[in-house]
């Protein structure tokens, strides 16, 4: 039967549209329950002995949750505990509009066997779809969809002859849908009657979601923020200009302050500054929020005091009320402003850990999150004592305005704090890096094995087994994506290849282990793991181009003449077999070693020739050269807990492989450009505005330097005039401040954007091509050149730029979290390192000096940490801030500049398991008020504006 | 336009019936054929309706959209027409050959809607100058059989009964930015009031007599033709003459008076058929293009 559903909508152009939909009707949509003989369903999903221990409903019964109760409560209704559900299509129609994330989780949840849930298709059954009524509106419409489908299922369940006492329960938190289904005759709880009533688990409890009806008793009555504004109101000041719309980041160092980016129409953006709790009006990071502007009087700069929401309790106080206000030296004023309104929450669940409520017995507790972004989450829990200690997941439920924090509930338990399984989960949760281990399906996709190269293979590649290729990686390196050669030609010129592996021949677009590989992004390395992109079979074994086996590659063949001038680039599919996979420092010893003559060796030594040319011209263009210090942990083989620790080193074929891979990236760029101007994946990096080298320049200031900013050429060239002699690792200092003030390289589309300069490597143009089993940017841009080259046939989504661009946006998120979770991975680790070793002192230099804290770097171990010069408990010494400095003087006794010479004790301060701490304090200078207690503090968490380029190439 | 081939002894035989009172098919003079009507056909129009007269078949669709006032009229919303002569009708109309009949026919449309009284155009205004409804009927013609003016024009009526006009409101915010709200149910609609609509009447002169709602052979016998727009109560909104022909004053001025006749007989069971058709709610089976 056919219906037509029909509604209107208002176009983006003001008008009106009348939109129809055709529906279709059935009758053969099955129940789902094993009692049913009626439906012919073959293997029902809902069992005949659904009991579970209530005291409620001591009888079997089905679950019908209504919309509300699947979108706050989903913590419940995916524990093991609750089975036999019943989700209404109507019900799942609604979460997905209102909750993705939610409705992703209740899809997973049903397609579990052992939670035996049951999507039923009330929409499309004739005897339950229902057409709105005149005067109803769309809520009352979909809640009397969800009562007639339960009264359906009722009498449907009726009719069975093996029914027993079998029911069908609703679940509604909404009283008049509830009183309506009691008149129905059906039967009808809340959710948390219903989950109280479980006698067998009763710590289920604990994750039912606070609803509005309990926040009134957990807090005072007084009002603490303002009131948010509703969604037609905020639209309406967007619309006009009086509110701006952006996404709110709080601020890591300082939770009482934020910024609103603001992205307006064009490129033009702004970020607005927020301060004090009642400006940032229940705002969490990563909301979307409407904010209004103050004038201008009421401007200020942004704090550089170090401020943590460290109390211990939850004691109301209004202390922090009292804000640091900060000097208005009107030259750093920001545009401020305060939260009106909340666009679109962005909450996800957090891993943190809890902090138990001083009071024994008590049920409500304050839960700190990792993030220190986050603030702390108020949630109710009678295990409070087990979960001490351990790594926890809550979700907040909501803000009311009367609460101090958030209120929120329990999710999961990850294990113990410390544990290096749990720290590795958190991070990875945290970075929202999808961890998982592949699925069927994308596992389906896979060659099947034994896997040889076919004569089809043979045909249609060029042969290049012949060639003395071989691949220069780190050690251990086990997903090998490129391979080089090197030959003289018989004209005298050279021949260079660069040799990549072919994964986009394994993957094919649009398939299951495709999207995977999008979602994914980018293969993430953590110290001692590392969360593959691909699956392993291809990862580590098809398209590692191992020595001594054929492989499919990409190649792209330069010849080249011994200026190391381009004369005639080349792009093929090909097979090679590499005759060796070297280390760098086996490269190196054979390029040094005078002895070795055989053809590998030659090689090398033609490529690094070439290399040193290449690098020559590039940082002639003013290419930049970066630093930052890189750690590289070495692993106890048992435990794998780190047992030594340095920064690792540069060898000259690291520069050999790298430089080539830059060659062969950029003339890929150019070649996609040229074929396809609307939808080359290129990545660019922008230059920097001035004002981000501000610290760079002061900081040269201070040892009268001068650094000129002008261009990327200048930048490079006044770097490497900055030396002092009797202080050799100032350049490396300035080189780390200067990474600092970089931009972040991104991916982008070329249709959907004209600057195309990537400012690091100074060149007009740039790709990624060399990496693409690690990297999903990469297989894109093989799949576009193997068009280009009509090796490959196309598909729609590569050629559309729309597509193409939100694929960007996805991959630099990605990739911006993958080293966010490398570095917390790094951090804990160092972390680990030094419970084992002690209490090491140290030298190290300050890196930056703020106003109530030094930070300090330690070069020996790239390990950064914070001096705080106050104290909560006692009053701090007198400190004062020059900002132009910038300096720091401490009781007028000493003065610290940036880059002073420092020594440190450094040590574990696990003294509080919860916050397992590195502790820095200082040695030298030595004065009285260095030894104030607890002068400690902070992992060298990662720090968004740090980029480690070499990497990010 | 379709037209059929009539031998001059055909042409005797009807003119004689007609002068008798009694046509080919058995009518009189002032009968029409069998007419059959359903409103609501297309889903995606506003309004619509399907009218088969005779073997003439013509369906109208009527789509609102919002626009921007004319300036001589700031308060009042308007009509477009457009007739469409579907290659179905007839094969001389493949291509752009029925471009010019669809031309002369919308022309038609507009003059006969061209005045104040037959439709409050009032109601359409949305907000004085900036917005009103604009109201697009178009007309296909999926047959022809004759009297087309006269069916195409009963179905235009009964699309106007059938057309619901979602409900805006325009809300205004302290900047005087107005916006147009529109409603979220889908019941909550504006309907017209189709009682002044006029209906055309297309009078064929054979030999001395006239009839109403000549056949393609009736046809073909006149020389000329007087349509005339007549609204519920009598009132004449247009009067063209069509064909070659001339027609001496005296014969325009009796067709007149017949056309007004008929016209106000037209209307009444035309309304209570509409009426009675809407009362069946949804209830009522759809034939849409199957019957």
């Amino acid at each position: 039967m056919l219906k037509s559903k029909t509604f209107v909508k208002k176009t983006r152009a003001g008008g009106v549209m009348k939109v129809v939909r055709e529906h279709y009707l059935r009758d053969d949509i099955w129940c789902g329950s094993e009692v049913c003989t009626e439906c012919k369903d073959g293997a029902p999903v809902l069992q005949q002995d659904a009991r579970v221990e209530s005291d409620l409903c001591a009888y079997p019964h089905y679950l019908i949750p209504d919309t509300n109760v699947v979108l706050h409560q989903i913590d419940i209704l995916e524990d093991p505990l609750i089975r036999n559900v019943i989700i209404l299509q109507t019900v799942l129609q609604e979460v997905r509009h209102r909750s993705p994330p939610v409705y992703k989780r209740i899809k997973d949840a049903t397609h579990e066997k052992e939670k035996h849930f049951y999507t039923f298709t009330n929409e499309h059954h004739r005897q339950t779809f229902i057409e709105r009524e005149q005067g109803e509106s769309i809520n009352d419409r979909n809640d009397r969809a969800i009562r007639v489908a339960a009264k359906w299922y009722t009498e449907h369940l009726n009719k069975a002859p093996s029914v027993g006492e079998l029911k069908v329960v609703l679940l509604t938190n909404d009283r008049a849908n509830r009183d309506k289904a009691e008149q129905n005759g059906l039967l009808a709880y809340r959710c948390e009657e219903y989950i109280k009533s479980l006698t067998g688990n009763p710590e289920l409890v604990d994750r039912l979601a606070l609803t509005s009806d309990d926040q009134n008793e957990i807090t005072g009555s007084k009002l603490l923020f303002p009131e948010h504004l509703p969604l037609s109101r905020i639209q309406a000041g967007i619309k006009s200009g009086t509110f701006l719309q952006g996404t709110f980041r709080a601020s890591r160092d300082n939770y009482l302050e934020a910024t609103v980016f603001v992205q307006r129409e064009g490129d033009d953006s702004t970020e607005v500054l927020l301060q004090g709790l009642q400006n940032l009006n229940r705002a969490v990071h990563q909301d979307v929020v409407a904010v209004e502007l103050f004038p201008k009087e009421q401007w200020v700069a942004p704090s550089s005091v170090v401020l943590q929401d460290d109390r211990p309790s939850d004691k109301e106080t209004e202390e922090e009320e009292a804000e640091k206000k900060v000097s208005k030296s009107s030259r750093l004023l920001k545009p401020t402003g305060r939260v009106v309104g909340i666009i679109k929450r962005n909450w996800r669940p957090f891993c943190g850990m809890l902090n138990q409520s001083q009071i024994k017995e008590a049920t409500r507790h304050l839960f700190t999150p990792a993030d220190r972004r986050i603030p702390r989450i108020r949630i109710e829990t009678r295990q409070a004592s087990t979960l001490v200690g351990q790594r926890i997941i809550v979700a907040i439920d909501g803000w009311p305005r009367n609460s101090r924090y958030p209120n929120g509930h329990f999710v999961r338990n990850l294990g113990g704090a410390g544990d290096k399984d749990t720290e590795t989960e958190v991070l990875l949760l945290e970075h929202d890096v999808p961890h998982q281990p592949f699925s069927q399906a994308v596992l389906s996709f896979l060659p099947k094995m034994p896997w040889g190269i076919t004569e089809e293979d043979l045909k249609v590649r060029a042969d290049l087994r012949h060639l003395c290729v071989c691949s220069v990686d780190p050690p251990g390196c086990t997903d090998i994506d490129d391979a080089l050669h090197c030959r003289e030609l018989e004209n005298g010129n050279l021949e260079v290849g660069v040799h990549i592996a072919d994964v986009s021949h394994f993957i094919r677009p649009g398939n299951a282990l495709d999207q995977e590989a999008a979602s994914r992004g980018t293969t993430v390395y953590l110290c001692g793991k590392r969360i593959d992109m691909v699956p392993e079979l291809l990862s580590s074994n098809l398209c590692s181009l191992r020595s001594n086996v054929e492989r499919l590659a990409f190649s792209c063949i330069w010849e080249m003449n011994h200026k190391a001038e381009i004369l005639n680039t080349r792009f093929t599919k090909s097979i090679i077999n590499s005759k060796a996979s070297l280390t760098y420092a086996e490269a190196q010893m054979r390029i040094d070693d005078a002895s070795m003559n055989d053809d590998i060796t030659k090689s090398l030594r033609g490529l690094n020739t070439l290399a040193k040319i290449l690098k020559g011209q590039r940082i002639a263009k003013g290419a930049l050269t970066l630093s930052s210090p890189e750690v590289r942990f070495h692993m106890d083989s048992e435990t794998h807990d780190p047992i030594d620790l340095q920064t690792k080193e540069l060898k000259d074929t690291n520069s050999m492989v790298e430089e080539f891979m830059l060659l062969a990236n950029i003339s890929v760029a150019q070649k996609i450009y040229e074929e396809f101007s609307e939808c080359a994946l290129l990545r660019k990096h922008p230059a920097p505005p001035p004002s981000n080298y501000d610290i760079l320049i002061k900081a040269a200031k201070s040892r009268e330097l001068e650094i000129r900013i002008d261009s990327a050429k200048a930048l490079a060239d006044s770097l490497n005039e900055a030396v002092l002699e009797d202080f050799p690792y100032f350049n490396t200092l300035l080189r780390i401040l200067a990474t600092r003030c970089m931009m972040q390289a991104v991916y982008f589309c070329s249709g959907m954007d004209s600057d195309f300069h990537h400012y690091g490597l100074a060149s007009p143009i740039y790709t990624h091509f060399t990496s693409p089993i690690r990297r999903y940017s990469d297989i894109i841009v093989h799949r576009l050149l193997a068009v280009a080259i009509n090796a490959d046939s196309t598909y729609p989504d590569l050629m559309d730029k729309h597509k193409q661009s939100s694929l960007c946006n996805n991959l630099n998120y990605r990739h911006k979290m993958a080293q966010y979770a490398q570095r917390a991975s790094v951090a804990f680790h160092t972390q680990l390192f030094f419970k084992n070793k002690g209490i090491l002192n140290e030298e190290g230099f300050i890196l930056f000096v703020r106003k109530n804290a030094i930070i300090i770097l330690i070069p020996k171990f790239g390990l950064e940490g914070t001096v705080f010069f106050e104290n909560n408990d006692k009053p701090g010494p007198r400190l004062n801030f020059d900002s132009e400095g910038p300096t720091l003087t401490v009781e007028d006794q000493h003065t610290f500049h940036i880059f002073d010479r420092v020594k440190v004790t450094i040590s574990l301060d696990a003294s509080n398991i919860q916050h397992q701490k590195i502790r820095m304090a200082l040695v030298e200078p030595v004065a009285p008020f260095f030894q104030i207690p607890g002068v400690s503090v902070a992992l060298p968490e990662p720090e968004p504006e740090a980029k480690k380029l070499k990497l990010d190439r | 336009m379709a037209t059929v081939q009539v031998s001059e002894a055909e042409k005797v035989y009807v003119m004689h019936g007609v002068r008798d009172d009694l046509r080919v098919d058995g009518r009189g003079c002032e009968d029409y054929r069998h007419m059959e009507i359903e409103t609501d056909v297309v889903s995606n129009t506003d309004g619509s309706a399907k009218v088969s007269l005779g073997h003439t078949d013509i369906l109208v669709g009527i789509k609102a959209e919002i626009g921007k006032p004319r300036p001589m009229v700031p308060d009042e919303g308007y009509l477009e027409f457009f007739v469409d002569c579907s290659a179905n009708a007839t094969p001389e109309f493949e291509g752009r050959g029925g471009e010019e009949l669809g031309v002369e026919l919308s022309n038609t449309l507009y003059k006969v809607f061209n005045n104040r009284h037959s439709l409050d155009l009032r109601s359409l205004c949305i907000c004085p100058g900036e917005h009103c409804w604009v109201l697009y009927v178009d007309v296909l013609l999926l047959q022809c059989d004759g009297n087309l003016f006269d069916a195409m024009s009963i179905a235009i009526k009964a699309a106007l009964f059938n057309t619901r006009i979602p409900k805006v409101h325009i809300s205004e915010d302290e900047e005087g930015v107005k916006e147009i709200e529109l409603s979220d149910d889908p019941y909550d609609c504006m309907r017209l009031n189709v009682e002044n609509v006029p209906c055309i009447v297309t009078l064929c002169k054979i030999a001395h007599r006239h009839v109403v709602d000549a056949t393609l052979q009736e046809k073909a016998c006149s020389v000329a033709s007087l349509l005339i727009s007549v609204t519920h109560k009598g009132m004449v909104t247009c009067v063209r003459k069509l064909g070659r022909g001339s027609l001496d004053p005296d014969s325009i001025f009796e067709m007149t008076e017949t056309g007004k006749r008929v016209g106000k007989a037209l209307h009444a069971p035309l309304m209570e058929l509409l009426q009675k058709e809407e009362s069946l709610g949804k209830k009522r089976q759809k034939v849409g293009f199957l019957a």
